[in-house]
C-alpha cells in the first residue's frame, strides 16, 4: 500500500520576490566592480605567464628562508595565545548566560566589534609604529584582531551550551563563578580548542602577508623577490607557504578529529 | 515540619494562566513525598520555587522554621539537593568532580576555582558514592556512564551537600521501568538512612503507589489531592489527570 503523501508547499509569491531581488542586487553589484568576463578571460594566460616565470623554482633560496618561515609559525602560535588571553575575558562578559548585566554584555560587544573590524594588516601597520619593525607587532597585530574574532566565537560557544548542568549546580548553593568554572567552562572547552585549532590555521596565512608591512615573516621575502623580479625565487616562497599552510591544515584536522571523537 | 510551603503562587511574565496557585503542603521531617501530576501541572514550577531558582510571586516557603528569603541564598541551597529529569551533569569531568560540585556551596570561590578541595570534600564525595554504589567508577568521565549510573552519581552529588532536603524534579522520567525501579530505590533507602526528607515530583502512577509514603495529586497549578497511597483511588486519578481536559 502505497501512502499518500501530503503535497509540498509549493512555490509562493514571496519566494520568487525574494530570489528576484537577490539576482537583481548581485547584477547590481557586479556593475560596481565592473565585471567584465571577457577581460577575465584575457587576464588568465598573464596569470599563467607569471606562474611559468616561476618555474624551475630555486631550491637553493630556501636556505635563507627557513628562518623566516619559522618566524611565521611562532607570528601564529604567539598571535593565538595574545588572542586567547584577550578574546577569553571578552567573551565571558559578552556571553548571555554568563553576564546578565546589558551594559556590560554590550561594552564587551562593541570592543570586540572594533578589533574584529580592523583588519590585521591594518593592525599590524598600527603596531610597527607603536614598537618597531619585527615579528612582535605582527603578533600582537594578530592577537588583538584574533581576539576580536575569537571572543565572540567563544561567547556563542558559551551560549549554545547545555543549560542543565548551570541549573543544577546554582541548585547547589555554588556562587556565580564556581557555576561558570565548574558547569560552563568545561562545556565550551572542546569548542574553544577547536577555534583557536582554527585560527592558529589562519594565523600561519595571515602571518605570511604580514611582513609586506615590516611585521616579519616570510611576507617580507615575498614582497622582496616579487619586487626584484625574482620569479623562481618566488616560487619557492610560494611553494613553501603551500606546504606549511597544508601541514597545518592536516595536524589541526587530526587533532580536531581526536577531540570530537573521543 | 521541616518544610512548609503557605499560599505559593507563581505567574510567569507574559503567561495567561499562573504556573502554580496558592499551594500550601506541611512536610515533617524524613517523609518520602511524592507530587504527582501530568506535564504542566506546575510539579517543577513549586520545586524551583523552594529553592528559589524561580521567584514565586506570592507566597511563602517556611524551611525549619525560617522563611527563605532572597537574603542568603548560598545557605539556603546547600540544605536542598536537588535530582533532575536530564541528570545535568556536567559530561566531561569525572564523577568524582561532579560529585564534589555538591561541596561548592560551602567553599571559598578562589580555591574552587582551581579544581582543588580539602581532603575532607573528597571523603564525603567518596563516602555519597558508595552509597549509590557508584564509588568504582568515580575516575571516569560522566558521559561514559549509563543514564541510570548517571542519575546515581547526581544523587550522590546531592547528598555531597550533606541536605536536609532533597528534591527530585522527575528523576527517573527519562530511564526504562527496571532501571527507574532501582534508582527510586537507591534514592528511598540513602533518604532512610540519612533521616532525609525527600519531594519528589512523578507523572507515573504506579511509581507513585510504590514509593510514595504521601502523596500530593497535582492539576494546572493547584493541590488536588494529598493523603496516602492506599487513599489514590480512580476519582483521585480522574481529578488529577483528566478534570483539566474538560475544564479549562
Amino acid at each position: 500500500m502505497a501512502a499518500v503523501l501530503p503535497a509540498r508547499p509549493g512555490w509562493r509569491l514571496h519566494h520568487i520576490v525574494v530570489a528576484a531581488g537577490a539576482i537583481a542586487f548581485l547584477a547590481w553589484c557586479a556593475d560596481g566592480v565592473n565585471l567584465r568576463p571577457k577581460e577575465m578571460a584575457g587576464a588568465l594566460p598573464v596569470i599563467g605567464e607569471y606562474f611559468a616565470r616561476m618555474w624551475p623554482p630555486k631550491w637553493e633560496f630556501s636556505a635563507v628562508l627557513w628562518k623566516p618561515a619559522l618566524e611565521t609559525l611562532y607570528i601564529a602560535l604567539w598571535g593565538n595565545v595574545i588572542a586567547l588571553f584577550i578574546g577569553l575575558p571578552l567573551g565571558l562578559c559578552a556571553a548571555g548566560n554568563v553576564v546578565k548585566s546589558l551594559a556590560v554584555r554590550s561594552a564587551a560587544k562593541a570592543i570586540l566589534n572594533l578589533l574584529r573590524s580592523i583588519s590585521e594588516l591594518i593592525w599590524a601597520v598600527f603596531f610597527v609604529a607603536a614598537v618597531g619593525l619585527g615579528p612582535f607587532p605582527g603578533a600582537l597585530a594578530l592577537g588583538v584582531n584574533f581576539g576580536g574574532i575569537l571572543g565572540r566565537l567563544y561567547a556563542e560557544a558559551l551560549e549554545n551550551i547545555d543549560p542543565g548542568p548551570v541549573e543544577a549546580l546554582t541548585a547547589t548553593g555554588a556562587g556565580r563563578l564556581q557555576v561558570i568554572a565548574y558547569a560552563m567552562l568545561p562545556q565550551a572547552l572542546p569548542q574553544f580548542v577547536t577555534y583557536n585549532l582554527y585560527w592558529f590555521e589562519v594565523g600561519v596565512r595571515s602571518a605570511t602577508v604580514l611582513g609586506m608591512v615590516g611585521a616579519g615573516g616570510i611576507g617580507f621575502e615575498l614582497v622582496t623577490t616579487i619586487r626584484l623580479f625574482e620569479w623562481r625565487e618566488c616560487g619557492v616562497v610560494l611553494l613553501l607557504i603551500l606546504a606549511m599552510v597544508t601541514v597545518i591544515d592536516l595536524a589541526s584536522t587530526y587533532i580536531r578529529g581526536r577531540i570530537y571523537g573521543s | 515540619m521541616v518544610l512548609e510551603i503557605k499560599g505559593l503562587s507563581k505567574t510567569y511574565p507574559g503567561a495567561a494562566q499562573p504556573a502554580l496557585s496558592d499551594v500550601s503542603i506541611s512536610v515533617p521531617a524524613g517523609q518520602f513525598l511524592v507530587i504527582l501530576g501530568p506535564s504542566g501541572a506546575g510539579k517543577s514550577s513549586l520545586m524551583r520555587c523552594i529553592n528559589r531558582l524561580v521567584e514565586p510571586s506570592s507566597g511563602e516557603v517556611v524551611f525549619q522554621k525560617t522563611r527563605i528569603t532572597k537574603a542568603d541564598l548560598r545557605a539556603v541551597r546547600r540544605q536542598f539537593g536537588m535530582v533532575f529529569q536530564q541528570f545535568n551533569l556536567v559530561k566531561r569531568l569525572s564523577v568524582l568532580t561532579n560529585v564534589l560540585t555538591g561541596r561548592l556551596g560551602y567553599r571559598s570561590v578562589l580555591r574552587s576555582l582551581f579544581y582543588s578541595f580539602p581532603e575532607s570534600d573528597k571523603r564525603i564525595a567518596f563516602e555519597c558514592l558508595a552509597r549509590v554504589n557508584m564509588e568504582h567508577k568515580a575516575f571516569q568521565r560522566a558521559d561514559t556512564l549509563s543514564g541510570g549510573e548517571q542519575q546515581r552519581v547526581a544523587i550522590a552529588r546531592a547528598l555531597a551537600q550533606e541536605p536536609k532536603v532533597i528534591l527530585a524534579d522527575e528523576p527517573v522520567a527519562s530511564l526504562d521501568p527496571k532501571i527507574a525501579r532501582q534508582v527510586l530505590g537507591y534514592l528511598r533507602q540513602v533518604a532512610k538512612e540519612l533521616g532525609i526528607t525527600v519531594l519528589c515530583n512523578l507523572h507515573q502512577v504506579d511509581y507513585a503507589r510504590e514509593f510514595g509514603e504521601r502523596i500530593v495529586g497535582m492539576s494546572r497549578g493547584s493541590v488536588v489531592f494529598d493523603g496516602a497511597a492506599g487513599d489514590l483511588n480512580e476519582d483521585v486519578l480522574r481529578k488529577i489527570y483528566y478534570d483539566n481536559v474538560t475544564a479549562g
